[in-house]
């Protein structure tokens, strides 16, 4: 293994690194197995009114509610009817739990941490406040995603994926 | 901090709150020994511990407390109400002392006078050098902080409960008392045999199959350990209600002296169970209630003795349960509220006209107490005599998703009722479809349930400017449309029918939620929601429905508010508004409430003894709730067809042979109207076996019809129905007449029917 050049943030050099892979409409990507706590096979978000576009809706996780963020929605894809894989990542508020919705979720791929390249500078916000940099795989690029930056709460804070408070002018 | 410690404040917090009670008791009977002991007692546990734990400025105060107190005991010394005021400061000081430590996890700086001049004060009290202590009381007013340090840390009981400004309880005072509980060893051992009990029938039912003959069996079992465990967690949650009285004698005590009064402070049912959680949000409102009735309520002594009532007044509080809800009143027989003093300073502050306040019926003027504008003002108070905060009152019990409710009369006095719920974790709630979604409704703040069918939509629903309203009975309801209000498009492709109107009522927002469908009521469970989604501001959590859905539970309160829904007081001044703006031809609308049906189909047996399908209905006055059972519940006893309801055994009618039809089937379910019958001995419960049920809707009773046997006839959506004929009389008798004060209070019986 060639050595390491860019050192990264937490990650220890040479530090190998299994990411799951996952998919929404053409695109791979990848998470860190170390930060999903469960993955859902088959789930159908329920809707939640006059929630931000980017919230899926909830499901019922081991009896808690779990707000499931899509990420169809955060790449300004179409939404998919039906049900979809959801990856259980660990929220903001200690103990809670958000989910991630993907069209699917494919293999387990390990590699080191030195392979990553940063984001492209071109890259337009949006996908810059949430991809943490992309893989060489051989099928094509896999994007890394930070669960961290996919938090609802964080989402809404960025400002960049619409407003969840929207004002109706029919309201007197 | 240590666990010791930890025990030890516990224990000693208990100790001084016992104390606190001997010693306001003590007032009223000073040779009772027994008190003197168990005071006695308090304080030597607190200086025993004390010195095996090294706070040795607490043991020092203790000390000198016990000293004192042993003199009384042995009679050296009188009990004299400068002994009892003595004391108390005795108790605030320890109890600050213990605060210290809680907060600090030691005894706190030590200055040179903190507890000098209290334990001088304790000396002086036991050489029975009165003189000393009396000046000091004519010196000062008796809300003065007597010791510095009570200053220096939170402010005790004592300083709060003598400022007549809402004050929020310093939380850190309770902090202790929330953290624990104790339980009884007795509940505790049943949970976990219930527990035990789970685990075994998980276990049969992780062995079993579907489709196995015992299955049935299995998920009755489960049901009944499921409801058995939820009702035991319950009564564990459950404090006694003289919890929070215990600190009143006290507060009513030190009150008296300041405002001069003389009052006497009684309870009722202080072994009535409440949820802790609850308990703690009712905790301020209570005590806002029984300052109110000394400052305002009681009348000084020489006022009351002109009235010819006796000096002293009384202040009751009086806890009970009623159904789902624990209720508790705070009675004083002061001089109760005079309506043309409210009125006449509701007017001065243009809070009313004056032709309003003359329409206005003395329930509807004690309700102008619950405003805003009401409680800031002093001089407001000083004249009329109630209404210090009673908005915060108000607010904070309905918080709780409870009520509030106030009677008085002129000379004979005021009563304060507020009306909490059992429990805040499981709640009932109505489900109601909009644009094809499930939502979940908290029953309490429904008032009554309206359905609108389809052909009187158009003209029952009025339109001023962009709002809708409709008309219910004598006034105007303002409707808000949940689908238009959540951005949820309609069901495209659903024919137009008719909907559903939802009137609910909070912190005086009278409104109507307009929905697509009603479904059962159910009691759901509450589960919390992710901070982006609490930020939404439109719903207070989510719960899991029966058929395994997510519903998101509404918060009627932000829904009011962000539909821009006025409280009542203003939409009165709309509906006059209204009512001129109204078209000439009156209008037939619908109101379900008043003569309400529940409409289903059953099977009779017709002239020439032919079983036919045929529609009845029944009062929904009657009909506590519409269950769907399986037909392998109902067992037979005696050819008599029994099901398990709750806890007790329903008998089932059924008439029209809809059983017979059925119980073939395997896994097949019938529909049962559990209601109410009147009988010669009062009321029983029982369960009507129907085909289905039609619908719910407004029914004119018409006269009895001797050829159908004395049974009820009913005009339902303009067709002649027979009223069930165990019901007929109960349409007349409950259904309707007494229907106003039933529909102001709760919802009917059918919507409450989830317990």
């Amino acid at each position: 293994m060639k050595m390491a050049r860019i050192a990264e943030k937490n990650l220890a050099q040479e530090e190998v690194v299994s990411l799951c892979s996952l998919h929404s409409g053409n695109r791979l990507f990848g998470v860190d197995t170390r930060e999903i706590r469960e993955v859902l096979g088959a789930a159908v978000p329920q809707p939640v009114p006059l929630a931000p576009a980017y919230i899926a809706g909830v499901i019922s996780y081991r009896g808690n509610v779990l707000t499931t963020v899509s990420l169809r929605a955060l790449l300004g894809m179409e939404r998919q009817s039906g049900a979809s894989c959801v990856l259980v990542l660990e929220d903001e508020e200690p103990g809670r739990q958000f989910g991630l919705m993907a069209d699917g979720v494919g293999s387990l791929v390990t590699t080191t941490a030195s392979e990553l390249e940063a984001n492209p500078s071109t890259l337009e916000a949006r996908s810059a406040a949430i991809f943490d940099g992309v893989y060489k795989m051989q099928a094509g690029l896999m994007v890394r995603l930070d669960p961290r930056r996919l938090r609802p709460l964080q989402l809404a804070r960025s400002g960049l994926f619409g407003n969840a408070k929207q004002q109706r002018g029919w309201e007197r | 901090m240590e666990d010791l410690t930890q025990e030890f404040l516990a224990e000693s917090r208990e100790g001084l709150e016992r104390m606190e009670l001997c010693l306001t008791e003590l007032e009223k009977r000073p040779g009772d020994g027994e008190l003197v002991a168990e005071i006695f007692r308090a304080v030597h546990t607190i200086k025993g511990t004390t010195g095996f734990l090294g706070f040795g400025r607490l043991q020092t105060l203790a000390h000198a407390g016990e000293t004192l107190l042993a003199a009384v005991r042995d009679g050296k010394v009188s009990v004299t109400g400068e002994l009892i005021s003595g004391l108390l400061e005795l108790r605030d000081g320890l109890q600050a002392i213990l605060q210290i430590i809680e907060t600090r996890g030691n005894e706190g700086e030590r200055h040179t006078d903190d507890d000098g001049e209290l334990i001088a004060q304790l000396q002086t009290l036991q050489a029975g050098g009165l003189p000393q202590a009396a000046q000091r009381d004519a010196g000062r007013p008796t809300d003065a902080p007597p010791i510095s340090l009570r200053v220096v840390e939170n402010p005790t009981a004592r300083d709060q409960s003598s400022s007549t400004e809402p004050q929020p309880m310093a939380g850190q005072a309770q902090a202790g008392t929330e953290r624990t509980l104790r339980i009884d060893v007795v509940v505790l051992n049943r949970m976990m045999d219930l527990v035990g009990e789970l685990v075994l029938t998980r276990n049969q039912i992780l062995q079993s199959r579907p489709d196995a003959e015992s299955f049935p069996e299995l998920a009755r079992r489960l049901n009944g350990v499921t409801t058995e465990l939820r009702d035991s967690v319950m009564e564990a949650r459950m404090q006694p209600v003289g919890n929070l009285f215990s600190k009143f004698p006290r507060m009513v005590r030190d009150l008296a002296l300041t405002c001069g009064r003389r009052v006497r402070i009684e309870f009722e049912g202080q072994e009535t169970g409440l949820d802790k959680s609850l308990l703690e949000a009712v905790r301020d409102p209570l005590a806002h209630a029984v300052r109110n009735a000394v400052d305002h309520g009681i009348e000084p002594p020489e006022e009351r003795v002109r009235a010819g009532k006796p000096a002293e007044g009384v202040v009751r509080l009086r806890a009970f349960q009623q159904g789902g809800s624990v209720v508790i009143e705070v009675i004083d027989d002061g001089a109760g509220i005079l309506t043309e003093r409210v009125l006449a300073k509701a007017m001065e502050r243009g809070l009313v006209t004056a032709e309003q306040a003359a329409a206005m019926t003395e329930r509807d003027a004690l309700q102008l107490l619950f405003l805003p504008g009401f409680s800031t003002a002093k001089e407001v108070t000083s004249v009329s005599g109630r209404g210090v905060g009673m908005d915060v009152v108000r607010t904070n019990v309905e918080h709780a998703g409870g009520r509030v409710e106030l009677e008085s009369r002129a000379g004979i006095g005021t009563t304060v009722r507020l009306r909490v719920p059992l429990t805040l974790a499981i709640v009932p709630a109505l489900v109601v479809e909009s644009g094809g979604q499930s939502f979940a409704l908290p029953q309490s703040a429904l008032t009554e349930l309206v359905r609108v069918p389809h052909a009187d939509a158009g003209v029952s629903v009025e339109q001023i400017g962009s709002s809708e309203l409709y008309r219910l009975r004598e006034g105007v309801l303002p409707l808000v449309r949940l689908d238009r209000l959540l951005g949820i498009e309609p069901d495209a492709g659903a024919e137009p029918r008719g909907f559903y109107i939802a009137v609910l009522e909070l912190e005086r927002r009278r409104f109507g939620l307009v929905v697509d469908a009603l479904r059962p009521p159910e009691e759901i469970v509450v589960k919390p929601l992710s901070a982006s989604l609490r930020e939404l501001g439109v719903y207070s959590g989510a719960t899991v429905l029966g058929n395994g859905t997510l519903a998101m539970i509404l918060d009627v309160a932000a829904i009011a508010a962000r539909a821009g829904v006025r409280p009542s007081e203003e939409t009165r001044l709309a509906a006059g508004e209204a009512a001129q703006a109204q078209s000439p031809f009156a209008m037939q609308a619908e109101i379900v409430m008043e003569n309400s049906m529940v409409l289903y189909e059953t099977a009779a047996r017709s002239e020439d003894g032919v079983m036919r399908s045929t529609r009845m209905a029944m009062p929904m006055s009657a009909v506590e709730r519409i269950a769907t059972v399986p037909v392998g519940e109902i067992e037979y006893v005696d050819g008599r067809a029994v099901v398990q309801y709750d806890t007790e055994l329903l008998s089932l009618e059924d008439d029209g042979g809809v059983l017979a039809e059925m119980s073939p089937r395997k896994g097949a379910t019938v529909t049962v109207l559990i209601c109410l019958q009147p009988t010669e001995r009062g009321v029983r419960k029982m369960g009507v076996v129907v085909r289905r049920v039609l619908d719910v809707c407004a029914g004119t009773v018409l006269a009895e019809d001797a050829a159908h046997g004395g049974s009820a006839l009913a005009m339902i959506q303009d067709r002649v129905t027979a009223l069930h004929p165990g019901f007929g009389g109960f349409a007349r008798f409950a259904g309707f007449a007494g229907f106003d004060a039933h529909a102001a209070g709760t919802p009917t019986g059918a919507l409450q029917g989830a317990a």
